[in-house]
């Protein structure tokens, strides 16, 4: 009886073993499984092209500067210090014009069914990125559309006199005047290098455009495949000059739908969410993780200043003062984020803490109302953005709160919202009356701020949809940068920020942490403070193991019955 | 058969034509330019804007502008997007076969479990059983798809974690694409990992395809227990009977095949409701098929797309029709004579 | 004095009232009458009877689980949501938008449906066989395809969605009047009247529609049941009812962000649809298992 039963125990224990092997689908030996050697990250939505030059969009960057490209140099560690990637090291003269880099020698670009590259990274590669965005008869200038919203931004091609190149692997740039910011803007997601020897390749075969469609870079991972609003598929780039990327596959499962990214990362669907909603959900399932990192980041709800009746600072003013700021950040932020007295979030060395403040006064929001001529009040649009950024977790219902509390001064609010790169493309041609929006720093100087977001030069070809354009605070700005007293820096920034809280292009709301949601089978640091994020780091664990350790000592316990 | 097959080719001829007419006069109700709606180029200069002009022959009367359309139609060109300015039609081969895949998989369940329930109902009529079926039925009919779809993920996928809520297959699978039709692709393709993607495959097909087979299961089973009951009230079963023969063969010799001829009949009509229920059901399973393609095309104003999935999607409704109506003309000699038979 | 009846007056009521008899009969029947009643007179009284406004919410009570619930709050007897609305108001309003609006709808196109259906029965010949064909194509395309294809055109909204959802609904009218109402004028009682001499008018009128009345209605509570559905779910996709309106499909989309940390602004509009579409349906099947009995008699 006794030999009986243990008989139909193992027999038990093998079925089950049996079972878990084929859950995990493992049945290849010692290799890991197809899962365990790949991470699924459920984005937010499709990148606007591959090419991290071309976009300030935060979906793009997430989706190609970190997996695909490298720039020459990147903020290191804690303190945001910049250190080497491209670049071995670098040297400033003193007058700050000068900026020799000195490159690896032992960087290759991806090799995929549509490249194979036939030599190392150099010079050229370095001379072929920047030019493109610095000279107009690049033969690549015009590809694409020929926005360089970043560098149109910081005025780069105003700044930057010429790229020389010393030698194979010495690059020089030449600036036309000292900008305490140009390091920091090398730094960003925007500044990658691309692959001259495919550039070549690509106008001979006369398909230019192809570049920012079918990247090449020296990043970690290379593409392998894209299905417009459905998946990027990423293999990893096996000839890296660091250490290889950890896992084999990376594929984005875009998911615009937020709902539906959280059904998937509580099914185990995907391994990594990004912008997860329900964060309580999430803290109470013991196989998932939430992590947040405070970015530099600002959400705002700004007025076209081109357009009836925005054009009067006034009106700004009041529907400024009717909005209940606290009630925004408590409901559509559930609290998770700080309030917003400027652009500039308090984390930064430039803030000043005497900004003056409109803050929430109805009542003078009506007079003002009636001093601008509008007694009853209008009827305006709202364009609220269709996908969640972390400055920003739910524009629509923001713009349902700011609805109604326009409602009370007598203003009429319409919602509207479009399919992000609709909405943005709409954005840019000024058919919206006011917006909500956001800007996240691709780096921590301050400058990062005040010029893309408000600046003249952003007005006309960068991300400043209010198109407000003002002399004084452009003035500020560049004094700023003139400068690398630190002091003086901050005296220009306090008052730009004044200029800002008085005219009224925009109503800063919070500043606020990024979150992304994971699987606890996943390791590695993937946020970063600034920019996109990074898969490089990032690997599973291996469940297999654990499930097989599991079985054994199941089989273990049964035995000593 | 053959005047019955002439009549039914006239009659997709004729259908056609005027779903064409309606594409066609689709690109004038909606706003903007119609030359522009029809090519979906947004973005086109004044030279490519001539063009345009030329190819659908703009400037001449309406008659041979639908001509220029409906030869464009006929070339496999249907213009392109205007939201992600790629030829339509390539679109459109990537996306229909997944919606016909979930609803050919849904039409066969809904058949396979509507029919005999059906047919248990009819043969224990006013029992028990009969009225629990019925009720069964109505509220299966009542329930709306869409709370369905998210109460059936809440519960299997997310509860019990049994099947996966979203899209056809894993995504780390990479299968390539040759008919479009997944359980082909990937018995097709050379993956290591066939049978894992295959079964993958399969636990993504569960849901949705149960999901929107319940509607259409409740109508079967109301259309098989009214074809049975009358089928069991005609006189040849009582013929039957009344020679001795037993119970099962009366119901499985004689019956069934009898009622099933009844059911066919209603098989396209139903084919086409069922499609409509995977429009919605694609939404929520994020299913990579034609309806959810023309809803997002809906809320981005994609007019070009709008027009063009509206046109495959019916006239793949209507092929579907005419083939169920050829199979019932098939199995019925009856029906091939009946000369207002539609 | 009063005169004494000599006979007893055999009493023959109308068709109508005979099917009523039967009807009231059904206990099923008259739990999903008494629903149906119960859900008009919501849809009617919603603004009376709801204690907040279905728009304003309340920011200190957001997210709010049904009072059942440890957590919940008397006052707000269903909770609320995100921006701290009442659900129970808004699914009260929610009655008069997706079941009042599926109600006026019906009613208005079984009106145009019939006065168009019987028009057209009593014409013949090309016109009729147009017609005819038509009415094949159309009604082979399934009412919600339909609905979404000319909310496509319209665009979005709620009166859009009304209004193509009865030109949806009119088809399949004209087609069952014209049915019915060729099937009644082949019958010998409409030939007695005509050899009366009465007009094609006063046959429809006095002979023709008493006898057709409770087949319309049929088929009325099959379009009410589908309408409440197509309403529901172009609201759901985001194509029907636009954002602070609180239709029923609308509120359960609108709660779908928060599915899973407040399931009740999904399962409740949820439910309020299908208790809807329910007794739309028991009704429906009253009627028709009704006019089977007062057949079999």
């Amino acid at each position: 009886m006794a030999v009986l039963t243990m008989n139909s125990n193992s027999i038990f224990s093998l079925t089950i073993a049996a079972f878990i092997s084929l859950l995990m689908g493992c049945n290849e030996g010692n290799k890991l499984s197809l899962s365990e050697r790949s991470i699924i990250y459920c984005s937010e939505g499709s990148p606007e092209t591959f090419n991290p030059q071309l976009s300030t969009s935060g979906t793009t960057s997430d989706a190609t500067a970190k997996q695909l490209y490298n720039s020459l140099i990147v903020y290191k560690g804690k303190n945001n210090t910049l250190g080497p990637s491209l670049a071995k090291s670098w040297h400033v003269t003193r007058d700050g014009k000068k900026i020799t880099f000195y490159l690896r020698q032992d960087v290759s670009f991806h090799q995929t069914h549509y490249f194979t590259p036939t030599r190392l990274f150099n010079a050229d590669d370095v001379l072929f990125s920047f030019n493109r965005i610095l000279n107009k008869d690049h033969p690549f200038h015009h590809v694409s559309g020929n926005q360089y919203p970043f560098f149109q931004s910081v005025k780069f091609s105003e700044l930057v006199e010429k790229v020389e190149k010393i030698n194979d692997f010495t690059v020089r740039f030449i600036l036309k005047r000292n900008d305490s910011s140009f390091l920091a803007n090398l730094a960003t997601d925007f500044a990658v290098i691309l692959s001259a020897e495919y550039g070549q390749m690509l106008q001979d075969k006369r398909a230019e455009h192809e570049i920012d469609i079918s990247p090449i870079g020296t990043g970690p991972f290379k593409l392998e495949d894209y299905r417009v609003g459905s998946l990027i598929r990423f293999y990893r780039h096996e000839s890296y000059w660091q250490e290889k990327a950890k896992i084999e596959q990376l594929v984005y499962d875009i998911s615009p739908s937020k709902t539906s990214r959280l059904t998937k990362l509580l099914a185990k669907e995907c391994d990594v969410s990004s912008y997860p909603i329900a964060h309580a959900k999430i803290a109470e399932r013991s196989d998932l993780q939430l992590e947040s990192i405070t970015s530099l980041n600002v959400g705002y709800f700004a007025f076209n200043t081109k357009k009836e009746p925005f054009n009067n600072k006034l009106v700004r003013q009041a529907i400024s003062l009717a909005i209940n700021k606290q009630a925004l950040i408590e409901t559509v932020y559930q609290g998770q984020a700080a309030w917003a007295k400027s652009i500039l979030p308090e984390t930064s060395w430039a803030y000043d803490k005497n900004t003056p403040e409109l803050g929430y006064d109805p009542v003078r929001a009506k007079s003002l109302l009636e001093v601008a001529g509008y007694p009853q009040g209008f009827i305006m649009d709202i364009w609220a953005m269709p996908v969640q950024r972390p400055y920003n977790p739910n524009a629509v219902t923001m713009a349902k709160l700011i609805q109604a509390d326009l409602k009370k001064i007598g203003v009429t609010v319409k919602i509207i919202s479009y399919e992000w790169s609709t909405f943005l493309r709409r954005l840019s041609q000024g058919e919206h009356q006011s917006f909500l929006l956001g800007w996240t720093a691709d780096h921590p100087d301050p400058d990062n701020f005040f010029t893309p977001i408000l600046s003249c030069s952003a007005s006309e070809l960068g991300n400043n949809r209010t198109f407000w354009c003002n002399k004084e605070y452009d003035q500020l700005l560049e004094k700023a940068l003139q400068t690398t007293n630190m002091d003086k820096r901050k005296g220009y920034y306090a008052k730009a920020m004044a200029i800002i809280n008085e005219e009224m292009p925009l109503l800063p709301i919070a500043h606020s942490k990024r979150f992304q949601a994971r699987g606890f089978d996943v390791e590695g640091d993937i946020l970063s403070n600034f920019g996109g994020i990074s898969f490089y780091n990032a690997a599973k664990n291996t469940i297999n193991n654990e499930a097989k350790s599991i079985v054994q000592s199941k089989i273990a316990e049964e035995a000593s019955n | 058969m053959l005047t019955f097959t002439l009549r039914r080719l006239s009659l997709f001829i004729f259908t056609m034509l005027v779903l064409t007419l309606l594409s066609f006069s689709l690109s004038f109700l909606f706003p903007g330019d119609t030359v522009i709606n029809h090519s979906g180029q947004i973005n086109a200069s004044t030279t490519e804007l001539a063009h345009l002009n030329q190819v659908y022959q703009m400037d001449k009367n309406i008659f041979h502008q639908y001509l220029a359309y409906l030869s464009h139609i006929l070339n496999g060109d249907f213009g392109q997007s205007m939201a992600s300015q790629s030829p339509i039609s390539n679109e459109i081969r990537k996306l229909l076969p997944a919606t016909i895949e979930l609803s050919l998989v849904a039409l066969l369940i809904a058949m396979l479990v509507g029919i005999p329930l059906g047919f248990i109902a009819a043969i224990k009529h006013n029992k028990t059983s009969d009225n629990v079926i019925l009720s069964l039925a109505m509220l299966g009919y009542s329930i709306p798809v869409f709370w369905l779809g998210l109460l059936a993920i809440l519960v299997f996928s997310i509860g019990l974690g049994w099947l996966p809520s979203a899209g056809q297959i894993s995504l780390l699978f990479e299968i390539e694409f040759v008919t479009g039709i997944q359980f082909f692709d990937i018995l097709l393709s050379d993956s290591p990992y066939k049978w894992q993607a295959f079964r993958d495959a399969s636990a993504h097909m569960i849901l949705p395809a149960c999901v929107v087979a319940l509607a259409p299961a409740t109508i079967f089973i109301r259309l098989s227990r009214a074809s049975m009951i009358e089928v069991l009230a005609a006189s040849y079963i009582r013929a039957a009977r009344a020679k001795g023969l037993s119970f099962q063969q009366i119901i499985f010799r004689h019956a069934i095949r009898n009622a099933l001829i009844q059911i066919i009949r209603h098989v396209g009509l139903q084919f086409a409701n069922l499609v409509t229920i995977a429009m919605v059901t694609e939404v929520i399973f994020s299913w990579p098929g034609i309806g959810r393609w023309l809803i997002d095309s809906i809320y981005q104003r994609d007019y070009t797309a709008i027009q063009s999935g509206l046109l495959v999607l019916s006239c793949f409704i209507f092929i579907v029709h005419i083939l169920t109506d050829f199979i019932y003309a098939a199995l019925n000699p009856l029906a091939r004579g009946n000369k207002h038979g539609s | 004095m009063a005169r004494e009846k000599i006979y007893l007056e055999e009493v023959f009521p109308s068709p109508f009232m005979q099917l009523w008899g039967i009807f009231r009969k059904t206990p099923v029947a008259m739990i999903g009458f008494c629903c149906f009643i119960f859900l008009i007179f919501l849809a009617i009284f919603a603004p009376v009877l709801a204690p907040y406004t279905p728009v304003d919410g309340n920011l200190d009570m957001i997210l709010l689980p049904p009072a059942w619930h440890a957590d919940g709050n008397v006052s707000y007897l269903l909770g609320t949501d995100e921006l701290g609305r009442d659900m129970l108001s808004r699914l009260m309003y929610g009655t008069s938008l997706t079941f009042g609006l599926s109600f006026i709808v019906v009613i208005f196109s079984l009106v145009i449906g019939v006065v168009i259906g019987s028009l057209s029965a009593l014409t013949r010949g090309i016109k009729s066989s147009f017609l005819n064909h038509f009415l094949d194509v159309v009604l082979s395309i399934p009412s919600l395809l339909l609905a979404i294809i000319i909310v496509a055109i319209l665009g979005p909204g709620i009166s859009n969605t009304v209004w193509a959802i009865a030109i949806v609904f009119i088809p399949q009218f004209i087609h069952i009047t014209r049915y019915a109402v060729k099937e009644e004028f082949r019958k010998d009682y409409v030939l007695a009247s005509r050899l009366d001499g009465a007009s094609n008018f006063r046959i429809l009128y006095y002979s023709v529609f008493p006898n057709i009345v409770e087949r319309l209605m049929s088929q009325a509570t099959l379009a009410q049941s589908a309408a409440i559905l197509d309403i529901a779910t172009l609201g759901f996709l985001g194509l029907g009812a636009q954002i602070p309106l609180p239709e029923w499909g609308a509120i359960l989309a609108n709660g779908l962000e928060r599915f899973y940390i407040a399931p009740w602004t999904v399962y409740l509009p949820g439910l309020a649809i299908l208790f809807a579409v329910v007794a739309t349906n028991l009704v429906g099947e009253g009627i028709r298992h009704a006019l089977k009995l007062r057949k079999e008699n």
